[in-house]
């Protein structure tokens, strides 16, 4: 038996013994997990029963190679590794044209299979990564979402010298501000109202964050922009309003790339998208950007260690784990569980 | 009076809660406007003006200068307001081609369309200087 972190429903999720996965098959891996996070997309399941009742949770982590199926080559037991949650079908049309983030098959470790909050769980050998000595277990757990904010980033219309708006500064938000610097944007401005992700951003290097609920974003991102507009906003809050102040916010000709999961309906001026020459985008994942993101990090070139606001246990992943992260004023950005531990 | 000055606002505030055709399209709003000047340097209209006010069931409630959170942002160059007040353009057109830019619920600022009509009409009543070169376009009042 093992221990794992169940969803059962909206606002429950609970820490139970369950068996060991099967050995792995043919061409799968036994993964001893080290260090998985809490993501904001588990945290919506939390609010809106997203999830199937029963599921072992957590698609961000790292961990090594405990075991090996048949037919698995290229792979040594105790290697460190991180595993890519999205798993394309390898055959649809979408992946077929180099789109597997958007396959019409596509599964997902940790939110349609069981995850990563557990101390071990088997994944196909194909989704794995190599971390390299310079990339701790700890900081590999942050791969995914780096790698779905590569996705974003390098997807976008961001040109060097650009105005960028990153509209919510959690873990996605605050990744987004990095990228977006080292990508090139000459100013990124920032919105949170919470003040711990807002000094963060400042810290990552925003030039401006602003509290929607203090003062007049629209007023002071004019200024700020010399009456233009950013270039490009990435959305990267579930919060509705984002999304329809985002389309009045951007400057003619820009574009709204959207991150954030918003589960309720939004009304849009689409007739301000249309008058206004306006590109809107998003996507899912970045299954293809694992290696950039391992890269970036072996380098030292984003800062996702200042990301981690509290490193807890696998046992304290309802308390301490969900329940800070719906406490407003908790502090929480991003909540990493140690498993396995180690580096 | 100066356009956008306290003094404005006062005045604003004086006639639409007085003028029985705007309160009654009025009646129930409880919106809050933040209006945003733009400058024209080349017109003589070197800064950015701000200004804000509420409404609460219908009347002009607080007003300020400068910027607050609120519902409703519109932002525009000085002259496609002055255009607005001398009625060379009319205030929802401006809106929906987007001579104002807007930041709040859009479909909910246009179902207000009438009252906000009205009240351009009521604001075109007030004595009004301009700056600049649109100083030549003062409205008189009545």
């Amino acid at each position: 038996m093992m221990k794992a972190a169940v969803f059962r429903g909206i606002g429950q999720v609970e820490v139970v013994e369950v068996p060991l996965p099967e050995p792995p098959g043919p061409g799968q891996v036994l993964i001893r997990v080290g260090y998985c996070g809490i993501c904001g997309s588990d945290l919506e399941a939390y609010h809106t029963g997203m999830y199937e009742p029963g599921l072992i949770i957590g698609h961000e982590f790292a961990g090594t190679i405990f075991d090996t199926g048949p037919g698995v080559t290229g792979w040594q037991l105790g290697e460190r590794v991180v595993v890519n949650d999205a798993i394309p079908c390898g055959a649809c049309a979408p992946c077929r044209l180099g789109r597997p983030q958007a396959c019409e098959s596509l599964t997902m470790i940790g939110v349609t299979h069981d995850g990563a909050l557990a101390e071990y769980l088997t994944v196909p050998a194909g989704g794995l990564h190599h971390l390299p000595d310079e990339v701790s277990l700890r900081q590999g757990a942050l791969v995914e979402p780096l790698a779905v904010v590569l996705e974003a980033v390098r997807r976008s219309r961001l040109q060097l010298g650009d105005r960028v708006l990153v509209m919510g500064a959690g873990p996605i938000g605050l990744l987004a501000v990095q990228c977006a610097l080292l990508a090139g944007a000459r100013q990124v401005v920032a919105t949170e109202v919470d003040p711990v992700r807002a000094a963060l951003a400042g810290r990552l290097g925003a030039a401006a964050v602003l509290d929607p609920e203090r003062e007049n974003v629209a007023v002071a991102l004019s200024r700020l922009t010399g009456g233009q507009g950013p270039d490009i906003v990435y959305i990267c809050t579930g919060a509705p309003e984002p999304f329809l102040d985002s389309i009045s916010l951007v400057r003619k000709g820009g574009q709204i790339y959207v991150l954030g999961l918003c589960v309720e309906p939004v009304p849009a001026d689409f007739m301000s998208v249309v008058f206004n020459d306006l590109c809107i985008e998003g996507s899912l994942a970045g299954p293809s950007q694992f290696p950039a993101a391992i890269d970036l990090l072996a380098q030292g070139r984003l800062d996702v260690e200042a990301l981690v606001s509290h490193e807890i246990t696998l046992d304290e992943v309802v308390t301490g784990g969900f329940g800070r992260l719906v406490t407003p004023g908790s502090g929480a950005v991003k909540i990493l569980v140690r498993i396995g531990g180690e580096r | 009076m100066k356009l956008a000055t306290l003094a404005y606002l006062e005045e604003a505030k004086a006639r639409s809660n007085t003028d029985e055709e705007y309160l009654e399209l009025a009646k129930g709003n409880n919106e809050s406007y933040t209006l945003v000047l733009d400058p024209e340097p080349d017109k003589g209209v070197p800064e950015q003006i701000v200004i804000g006010f509420d409404n609460l069931d219908g009347k002009m409630n607080d007003f300020w200068l400068g910027q607050r959170p609120t519902l409703f942002t519109l932002t525009g160059p000085y002259g496609v307001w002055v255009d607005i007040l001398r009625g060379k353009m009319g205030a929802t057109k401006a809106i929906t081609m987007r001579k104002l830019k807007t930041q709040g619920p859009f479909l909910q600022l246009l179902q207000g369309a009438n009252r906000i009509i009205r009240w351009v009409e009521v604001l075109r009543t007030i004595p009004t200087e301009f700056e600049g070169e649109y100083a030549q376009y003062d409205l008189p009042g009545e």
